[in-house]
């Protein structure tokens, strides 16, 4: 009886391993270069769908992607739609986080025409430049990416030759050779703080990847597409000063009863904020608010 | 879309302490900045010491987000290389790759691998079965594909220069002209007699 339950069972392993072997043989062929084809392909393909920044739409029509899911989701959604007037997507392409963040940092200051705030974040630009020297860097790898964020928040200020609009920030934002640029100035930025600070960052990243301060850095925060996690926005908060709000859509239930969504407040380290205004809450309450879904970020707007 | 003034700085600033590192980059001939060739000496106490590899490099249009395309020339017996094709298996050529890099730090990382194979995360097979079965096949074999192969082409340029003064050339002349292009002698005739 055994025999013949093995027979048939062979067999089928048979099949199924020389089947393997006909499609081992096929990506034998594959080289890198048709795998990395193909992967921009799908980014090309993803890029359709979304653009790096998307139009402003209202917090409800976050819904209609939960409708068969969660009801604790759908219940946070609609006290989002209270609490925020509107959400702006970003495409999940690993980099949404900086983003995100580059979107409503330069639309904060188009807004504000905060001129105090620019020659704030300016200086702490230029810390950065002078951290990452002394790390090491060869100031050719990255100077173009530092020109590039300078020349975007120069252009937001109004009154200027090269001032631009909110539609013209919008259209910068989605256009790959500022918007990339400017990410990867944050990645810069984010991975010296880290650095220059490894003492106090090592147990998150350990904790995070099991991995050292270096690797770290190496392989999930100047690679473009690595996801950004509470370290990288810890170190790029501290290192321009710049408050930023998280709040958190996910299943997490209240125990206190009724439905509240919670948010985390990544502050700057005092050494990073302005210190004129060290003593005001006002310097430290986040202006810019992202929505946080696990794995991916999208930019949220106050009432 | 390649981004030229950096290609240029990159260049610069390799070849600025190539006397100490070893490790220079030309163009592949031509004046085009997309084609380059990288060279790296073997690492000292590794089976490629004494050899010089070149290293074919090709800017993508990307560049510098996306990695420069390298491969080996010279033939080269390591668990991360192909022995067939040259191919190189490193993280920073391809998902790690980062704009924080540079022509001359992929070329460090390679030289790095030289001296320390992964044989877990092989290229080759074959080579990686065998250094990790038979460390001592493994080593001979190594050593003597980089006597074969990453020697010759320094002693097949002497002769080629040789060749090419007797025609009436400066010496100077006639070895630019072979580095320029790779050390192809009918290609550097061609050159110096244009």
């Amino acid at each position: 009886m055994q025999n013949k339950e093995d027979l048939p069972a062979n067999a089928t392993v048979d099949v199924v391993t020389s089947g393997k072997a006909s499609e081992i043989d096929d990506w034998e062929t594959i080289k890198d270069n048709d795998i990395m084809q193909q992967q921009s392909a799908i980014l090309a393909e993803e890029a359709e769908k979304i653009q790096y920044v998307g139009d402003k739409e209202p917090v409800s029509s976050l819904a209609a992607e939960y409708q068969s899911g969660s009801a604790i989701l759908l219940e946070k959604i609609k006290v989002l739609n209270e609490q925020y007037a509107a959400l702006r997507r970003t495409r999940g392409d690993g980099n949404c986080f900086f983003r995100s963040f580059m979107f409503s940092y330069l639309e904060h200051i188009l807004e504000t025409q905060d001129q105090v705030e620019v020659d704030r974040v300016k200086a702490s630009v230029e810390k950065c430049r002078k951290t990452l020297l002394d790390l090491g860097y060869t100031e050719f790898t990255f100077e173009d990416f530092f020109g590039l964020f300078i020349e975007q928040l120069e252009s937001v200020l109004q009154g200027n030759e090269g001032s631009i609009s909110q539609e013209e920030l919008v259209a910068r934002c989605r256009d790959q050779s500022v918007s990339d640029y400017v990410v990867m100035f944050f990645r810069f930025v984010t991975s010296g703080e880290i650095k220059r600070r490894s003492e106090f960052f090592e147990p998150f990243i350990m904790g995070l990847s099991n991995a050292t301060v270096e690797q770290f850095c190496k392989s999930s925060v100047e690679p473009m597409g690595e996801e950004s996690d509470h370290v990288h926005i810890t170190a790029l908060s501290d290192a321009l000063g710049v408050p930023i709000r998280v709040v958190y859509l996910d299943r997490s239930s209240c125990d206190t009863g009724g439905t509240s969504v919670n948010h985390h407040d990544f502050i700057p380290t005092s050494e990073a904020l302005p210190s004129t205004a060290s003593g005001g809450s006002e310097a430290s309450k986040p202006y810019i608010t992202l929505l946080y879904r696990p794995g991916h970020y999208d930019i949220l707007y106050c009432k | 879309m390649v981004d030229i003034a950096r290609v240029q700085k990159e260049l610069q600033e390799c070849n600025k302490d190539k006397d100490s590192s070893g490790i220079s980059v030309k163009l592949k001939g031509g004046n085009s900045l997309t084609h380059l060739v990288g060279s790296i000496p073997g690492p000292l106490a590794t089976p490629y010491e004494g050899g010089t590899f070149l290293i074919d490099i090709v800017i993508p249009d990307g560049y510098p987000f996306e990695p420069p395309k390298m491969q080996f020339v010279t033939r080269v017996w390591h668990p991360n290389i192909s022995s067939q094709s040259g191919a190189i298996c490193l993280d920073i050529l391809k998902k790690e790759w980062s704009p924080a890099l540079t022509i001359k730090t992929a070329l460090v990382s390679i030289q790095a691998l030289l001296s320390a194979p992964e044989p877990d995360d092989p290229q080759d097979a074959v080579v990686a079965q065998q250094y990790l079965k038979d460390y001592q096949t493994f080593a001979n074999t190594a050593r003597y594909w980089t006597e074969a192969y990453a020697k010759s082409s320094s002693v097949g340029i002497e002769e080629k220069v040789r060749r090419l003064v007797e025609m009436g050339f400066p010496e100077v002349m006639a070895k630019d002209a072979l580095d320029a292009v790779g050390g192809d002698e009918n290609a550097a005739l061609e050159k110096l007699c244009s």
